[in-house]
């Protein structure tokens, strides 16, 4: 009797969403084998990665480690941006080597630095952690080259913090202007989607004030999504764990990947960013280039839209 | 027609303005005075403890964060719900939190808290906010509307309860059951 029930939920899941695909499904990956490196290696060029959702301590989180140390090889990148969730479950000193210390030992190593930001799965006492690079804060900046970076606690987006930034970002010349923070303001994750009420009272304060690109987590997802007046939005919640079929395209997807984890490459080099987001297995799922002078409406450089059959088979 | 329902928004909105803005001074300076109470403890607690400072060892972060605790329990032997949330302060924080809640902004709200990972727990003061469960990200609508809280604290969302926090001990200071729909 159960597993009839079992058979007729089943069968009536696929009734209603029809057969399940990923919008860049397994066969349109390049295997591990033949994965290429798709950024430029410009001289003088801000090279980093970024990971979310990682700090989970499981095999699929050792992987994208082993795989981002197999990439820096390649392309020697200076450091990494945390998009929260960095450490699930407990804060002994057992959880930060399980879940950060062994998996990145090569990087940290090899000089790699981190910059976190923190996740709702996180003890805001992880800013005390040096590692972290976090100063002690919440929240923070710091500048790269033409590039400054903006950690958000989108946890806690309280008025002192919304304050500190807008006035750091109206303050800042810097060419590019990056924010990465845990929850996303678009996302096409099902489990939990946009944080709508933060959209509301921090996303006119990025448009204004020249933000070019916002990285987030917290969907076990991967997905890039089509600039918004002028920023860009990524999702890179899959580092450590997935969530497998978990994309209901929008409109607004450029590019969604929802069948294994990932992380992200990023190459800024004088107006362009070039960007590369790698599964565990090697593969690349996404590239391209945003171009800072050209980041307006519609004005997009990256790869052409991905909208596929896919999107129509998926029930939307 | 269009002038008739513009006219009655913009009436309602400037109610409703008017209604956000004035908060009753005396729940919450009685408010703010307790928790600038709390955080004399919390300070004095630290001074007695080691003090959150950045370092290589999570274990030393732990420790800090146990010692602060142990002495803020110590201090606040007798707290209980209410100790800082009276029931005036109550009051005023309901209706405060039901601008957000239940204001024009209601249907965001909503729809963040929901997708925040919404957290139940049992809920007792001095209590540790578990390590294992996430802390649920508090809508900024929301965080707008209350009172400003010193560094040591923090508000939190814990099922229906607004939870007052402590952030370097990670203890429950207080909280108002059924403050949030």
């Amino acid at each position: 009797m159960p597993r009839l029930f079992l058979f007729l939920s089943i069968a009536f899941s696929i009734l209603i969403e029809g057969p399940r695909h990923s919008i860049v499904s397994a066969q349109n990956q390049q295997g591990a084998s033949a994965a290429s490196l798709k950024l430029p290696l410009k001289a003088k060029s801000v090279r980093f990665a970024a990971i979310g959702d990682n700090g989970t301590g499981t095999k699929e989180q050792y992987d994208v480690a082993a795989q981002m140390e197999r990439f820096h090889q390649r392309f020697p990148f200076d450091f990494v941006v945390m998009l929260g969730d960095n450490i699930y479950g407990g804060q002994t000193a057992a959880d930060f080597k399980l879940k950060f210390e062994d998996p990145y030992k090569p990087l940290l190593d090899g000089g790699v630095k981190f910059y976190a930001s923190l996740g709702n799965h996180d003890n805001p006492n992880e800013r005390f952690y040096k590692p972290f690079n976090m100063g002690g804060k919440r929240y923070y900046s710091f500048k790269n080259a033409n590039a400054t970076f903006f950690a958000l606690d989108s946890n806690y987006m309280d008025p002192e913090q919304v304050s500190w930034l807008q006035q750091q970002l109206s303050s800042s010349s810097s060419d590019w202007k990056i924010c990465f923070f845990h929850h996303p303001l678009h996302s096409d994750g099902q489990f939990h989607g946009a944080d709508v009420d933060l959209r509301a009272r921090i996303e006119p304060i990025l448009e204004n004030n020249g933000v070019n690109v916002v990285l987030s987590g917290h969907d076990h997802v991967y997905e890039r999504i089509a600039p918004q007046h002028g920023v860009s939005y990524f999702v890179i919640g899959n580092s450590g764990q997935l969530r497998f079929h978990n994309l209901r395209p929008s409109s607004q997807m450029m590019k969604g990947y929802d069948e294994d984890c990932g992380f992200a490459l990023f190459e800024i080099a004088g107006d362009e960013l070039y960007f590369q987001v790698i599964s565990r297995k090697g593969a690349t799922i996404d590239s391209g280039v945003i171009s800072r002078k050209s980041n307006q409406p519609g004005a997009y450089l990256g790869p052409k839209l991905q909208f596929s059959t896919t999107f129509l088979s998926r029930g939307l | 027609m269009r002038c008739a329902v513009l006219l009655a928004v913009s009436g309602w909105m400037v109610l409703y303005a008017a209604d956000e803005i004035p908060r009753h001074t005396g729940a919450i300076d009685d408010f703010q005075n307790r928790v600038a109470e709390y955080a004399m403890l919390h300070n004095a607690a630290q001074a007695k403890s080691s003090a959150a400072k950045q370092t290589d060892s999570a274990a030393d972060i732990l420790n800090s964060q146990h010692l602060l605790a142990a002495e803020i329990r110590q201090k606040r032997q007798g707290a209980v719900q209410g100790s800082i949330f009276s029931p005036e302060i109550s009051q005023e924080f309901r209706r405060l939190a039901g601008t957000a809640t239940h204001g024009p902004a209601a249907g965001r709200v909503e729809k963040s808290l929901k997708r925040a990972e919404p957290v139940k727990l049992a809920l007792k003061v001095n209590d540790t906010y578990p390590q294992r469960a996430p802390l649920q990200s508090v809508p900024p609508t929301l965080l707008q509307n209350l009172p400003k809280l010193p560094p040591e604290l923090e508000y939190r969302i814990v099922g229906h309860a607004l939870v007052l926090r402590d952030i370097g001990a990670n203890l429950i200071v207080d909280f108002i059951p059924d403050l949030i729909p």
